[in-house]
C-alpha cells in the first residue's frame, strides 16, 4: 500500500462547520471520488456528546455554556462527552478501512490511532501510554488525547483530540464519570511549555506514515474552504 | 428471499457491540450499502452498510441492547415479499442470508444478551405457551417418537416441560419411571403432576392406595414457573464503578483486621455539642470529622497505610486527602477531603457536609474526587455492624465505620451498656504488614475512646 495519504490543515474552524466537512468528505470517499486523508483543526471550546454519553455527564450548567456561548453538540462517533477548544489539535483520519494495516479490525485501528499519538509524543521525550480498559493516551494517571471514532461504508471519521495547551479548567465542565476517574493534562503541563503547532503536526504526521505505513503528503491547507471533496450529502 | 442482517465481525477482539440508533425504521426503503444501524463497540461507532436493496422487513435487536458477532439484527425483504407468517425468523448467533426462510428452531420472546445461545427461561409452561401449539399437535423430537413407540406411549397423559410445554425426553422418561414405581405399589399409573410442579414426578407415597391425596397448592399470586428477568444496560458509572472493584480486588491482597471501639465518650460529647454548633454555624456534627481526626492521627504513626503501591514502588504520601464514600442513587461514589490534617473538626464537618451533598447532586469536581491517600467508608448509616470494604485502589487502606449501638461490654468484672461500634480496617497485605495494619487500629480506637485526650490540640 504505497498511495499517500493527503493532509491537511483546517485551521480554527467551527465543530460543526468541521463536522458538515467530514460528512461530505466521507460521502466523496465511499463514492470512489475522494481521497484518503486526514484533517487537522482546532475548534472554539465545544462539548461534543457522542453515543456512549448520557446527559448526567454534562455537569456545567446550561445557563453558563450558553453564556460562554459554549454549544453541546450531539454527535455519532463512539465514546462520551468530550470537550474541544483553543490549543488542541483535533484530527480527523477519513479513510478507507481495507487501505489500512487494519483492516476491518476497529480495534487495531484504535490502537493503532493511540500508537500514533504515542509515537509522536516520544519525540518530546513523553513517555506516553494506554491505560487499558479505557482509550485514550496516558502520560501517568492523565489523559492527554481522547479518541472517539466512527464508520460509515467503511470509512473512517472522527478522530482525536490531542491537548497541546488547552485551558484545562474547561474540562471541569463535563462528568468526571466515574468514582476516580483519571485526570486530563496537557502537553504544556508535561513539557513546561506547549510546542509549536505546525511542528507537532508535522509530528504527527510522520507518525501517521510509520503506523499506517504509507507515505503522508507534506501538510497543506485546502486550496479553499469552500471546495471540500463534494457536495454531495448523504444525511442532508 | 429475505437477507438478515448480523453483527459482522469487528476484529480478533471483539465479541459483541451494543446497537446503536436504527438509521432506518421497519417498512423503510433500503439502498445497497446504505447505512441502517450503529454497531458500537469501545469508542467506535460503525454505521453497518445494507447487505442488500429492499425494505427493513424487522427490527430483532432494539436500540441500546447488547448483540453478539454474528447474531441477527434484522431482515431486509426484497422487493415483493413479505414477512413469513409467524414472524420472527430464527435469531441464532451464525444466522446467515437465508437462514431466515428455515423454520423458527425455538420462540424466542425477548431478546437477550446471550440470544444466540439456547434460552433457558423460555421453556417455562406460561408466556410461550400462547405463541406455540401445545403438544398435542404431535409436534415431538423424532428421538422423543421413538422412545414413545418403544414404551408403546401416546403423548396424552404425559406433561410437557419443554418449550410451550413440548414433550421432552426426560419427560417420557419420567412418565415411564413414575408409572413403574405406582405399579409396584400396586397403583394405577399417577396422572399429570400436581400443578406447581411441572415436569416433575409426583412420586406417591407408600400407602397411596387409599384416600386421594390434595395437590400442594402453590402460591397464587405467581404464575407457575415464572422466570420474568429485567435487562438493563449497564450506566457509564456503573460500569466504572465495577471496573475500579474488579481492579482493586484482583491487584490488592486484601486482608481485614476489626476491633470493637466503645464510643460512650464520643456520643456524649457529640450529643452535648451538636445543637449549638447547628444553631452557630449551621453545620450539623456528625461522627465523621471526629473519626477523620482520629485517622488521620493514626497515619501520621503508621505512614505505611498513607500510600499507595505500584509494582515495583510504594509512594508514601506526606499529606493526609481523605475519602468519605458517598451513596448515590446513580451509583457509590468518593469524595476526598483535602489537606484533613490542616483543617479543625468544624472545617471537616462543613466539608464533608458540601461534598455529600454536592455528591447527591451530581455537581462534584474532578479535583473534588481525586488525589486520596486513604478511604472511609461508613455502612453504618444504613444500619450495618460489620462489613469488609474493598480498598479504593491505589490506595492501601479503607476504614469501615459501623454502627453505634448500645451492646453489653465487661467492664472491671461487671457487665455494662456501652455505646459500642465495630470498626474494620481492609489493608493490602502487599505493602502492609499485619502488625503495622492492627496498631494503626488499635491506635484509632484509642483515640476515639478517649476524645478529649487530643480534641483541645486540633480545634
Amino acid at each position: 500500500m504505497t498511495s499517500p495519504i493527503a493532509a491537511y490543515d483546517l485551521g480554527r474552524i467551527a465543530y460543526r462547520e468541521a463536522l458538515g466537512f467530514q460528512h461530505r468528505a466521507v460521502s466523496a470517499r465511499a463514492a470512489g471520488a475522494g481521497e484518503d486523508a486526514i484533517y487537522f483543526a482546532e475548534h472554539e471550546p465545544v462539548l461534543t456528546v457522542g453515543r456512549g454519553g448520557t446527559p448526567e455527564s454534562l455537569r456545567a450548567s446550561d445557563a453558563m455554556l450558553k453564556a460562554r456561548g459554549v454549544e453541546v453538540v450531539p454527535v455519532e462517533r463512539g465514546g462520551d462527552i468530550t470537550y474541544h477548544g483553543p490549543g488542541q489539535i483535533v484530527a480527523y483520519p477519513i479513510v478507507a478501512l481495507s487501505a489500512l494495516p487494519s483492516g476491518r479490525d476497529m480495534h487495531r485501528y484504535l490502537r493503532d490511532l493511540e500508537e500514533v499519538l504515542i509515537r509522536a509524543l516520544g519525540t518530546y521525550g513523553l513517555s506516553a501510554g494506554r491505560r487499558p480498559p479505557y482509550t485514550g493516551v496516558w502520560v501517568g494517571e492523565r489523559k492527554v488525547a481522547a479518541i472517539g471514532v466512527a464508520v460509515r461504508r467503511w470509512i473512517t471519521f472522527h478522530g482525536f483530540a490531542l491537548n497541546v495547551d488547552p485551558d484545562l479548567t474547561h474540562f471541569d465542565w463535563i462528568h468526571p464519570c466515574g468514582i476516580r476517574d483519571l485526570g486530563v493534562t496537557s502537553m504544556r503541563s508535561l513539557l513546561g511549555s506547549a510546542p509549536p503547532r505546525a511542528e507537532a503536526l508535522e509530528r504527527l504526521c510522520s507518525s501517521f506514515a510509520e503506523i499506517w505505513e504509507r507515505p503522508v503528503t507534506k501538510l497543506s491547507r485546502l486550496p479553499d474552504s469552500s471546495s471540500t471533496p463534494s457536495s454531495e450529502t448523504l444525511h442532508a | 428471499m429475505p437477507v438478515t442482517i448480523v453483527v459482522p465481525q469487528l476484529g480478533e477482539s471483539v465479541v459483541e457491540g451494543t446497537v446503536g440508533k436504527w438509521l432506518k425504521k421497519e417498512g423503510d426503503a433500503i439502498a445497497k450499502d446504505e447505512p441502517i444501524v450503529e454497531i458500537i463497540t469501545d469508542k467506535i461507532n460503525i454505521e453497518l452498510p445494507a447487505p442488500s436493496a429492499g425494505t427493513l422487513g424487522k427490527i430483532t435487536i432494539p436500540e441500546g441492547t447488547v448483540a453478539q458477532v454474528g447474531q441477527q439484527l434484522g431482515v431486509i425483504l426484497a422487493p415483493g415479499e413479505s414477512m413469513p407468517a409467524g414472524a420472527a425468523p430464527g435469531a441464532g448467533a451464525g444466522a446467515s442470508a437465508g437462514a431466515a426462510a428455515a423454520p423458527p428452531a425455538a420462540p424466542q420472546r425477548v431478546p437477550t444478551p446471550d440470544a444466540g445461545a439456547p434460552q433457558r427461561g423460555a421453556g417455562a409452561p406460561t408466556g410461550t405457551a400462547l405463541e406455540e401449539p401445545q403438544s398435542a399437535d404431535g409436534r415431538v423430537s423424532p428421538a422423543v417418537r421413538k422412545l414413545l413407540k418403544e414404551h408403546n406411549l401416546d403423548l396424552s397423559g404425559i406433561r410437557g416441560s419443554g418449550a410451550g410445554g413440548r414433550v421432552t425426553r426426560e419427560d417420557v422418561l419420567t412418565h415411564v419411571e413414575a408409572g413403574r414405581v405406582a405399579a409396584s405399589a400396586g397403583g394405577k399409573p399417577p396422572a399429570a403432576p400436581a400443578p406447581g410442579a411441572p415436569g416433575r414426578a409426583a412420586v406417591p407415597a407408600p400407602a397411596a392406595a387409599q384416600a386421594p391425596l390434595k395437590p400442594i397448592p402453590g402460591p397464587s399470586m405467581v404464575a407457575p414457573g415464572s422466570r420474568e428477568e429485567e435487562v438493563q444496560p449497564l450506566s457509564n458509572v456503573r460500569k466504572k464503578i465495577a471496573e475500579n472493584m474488579v481492579r482493586s480486588r484482583h491487584t490488592a491482597a486484601h486482608c481485614a483486621t476489626w476491633d470493637e471501639v466503645d464510643m460512650t465518650a464520643l456520643v456524649n460529647l457529640r450529643g452535648r455539642l451538636k445543637e449549638k454548633i447547628k444553631a452557630t454555624y449551621g453545620v450539623g456534627l456528625t461522627y465523621m470529622p471526629f473519626i477523620m481526626k482520629a485517622v488521620v492521627r493514626g497515619l501520621r504513626e503508621f505512614p505505611v497505610l498513607n500510600a499507595s503501591i505500584t509494582e515495583t514502588e510504594a509512594h508514601y504520601k506526606k499529606y493526609y486527602n481523605i475519602g468519605v464514600a458517598v451513596h448515590r442513587d446513580s451509583g457509590l461514589i468518593v469524595p476526598v477531603v483535602h489537606d484533613a490534617d490542616r483543617k479543625t473538626l468544624l472545617q471537616l464537618a462543613q466539608e464533608i457536609e458540601d461534598l455529600g451533598g454536592r455528591a447527591r447532586a451530581d455537581k462534584l469536581t474532578l479535583n473534588d474526587i481525586q488525589g486520596g491517600t486513604f478511604t472511609i467508608t461508613n455502612a453504618g448509616m444504613f444500619g450495618a455492624t460489620a462489613s469488609t470494604p474493598i480498598i479504593n485502589y491505589p490506595e492501601v487502606g479503607v476504614l469501615g465505620v459501623h454502627l453505634i449501638q448500645e451492646r453489653p461490654v465487661v467492664r472491671d468484672h461487671r457487665i455494662v451498656i456501652r455505646q459500642m461500634m465495630t470498626l474494620v480496617l481492609s489493608f493490602d497485605h502487599r505493602l502492609v504488614d499485619g502488625t503495622p495494619a492492627v496498631q494503626f487500629l488499635h491506635r484509632v480506637k484509642e483515640l476515639l475512646e478517649d476524645p478529649e485526650s487530643w480534641l483541645l490540640d486540633s480545634i
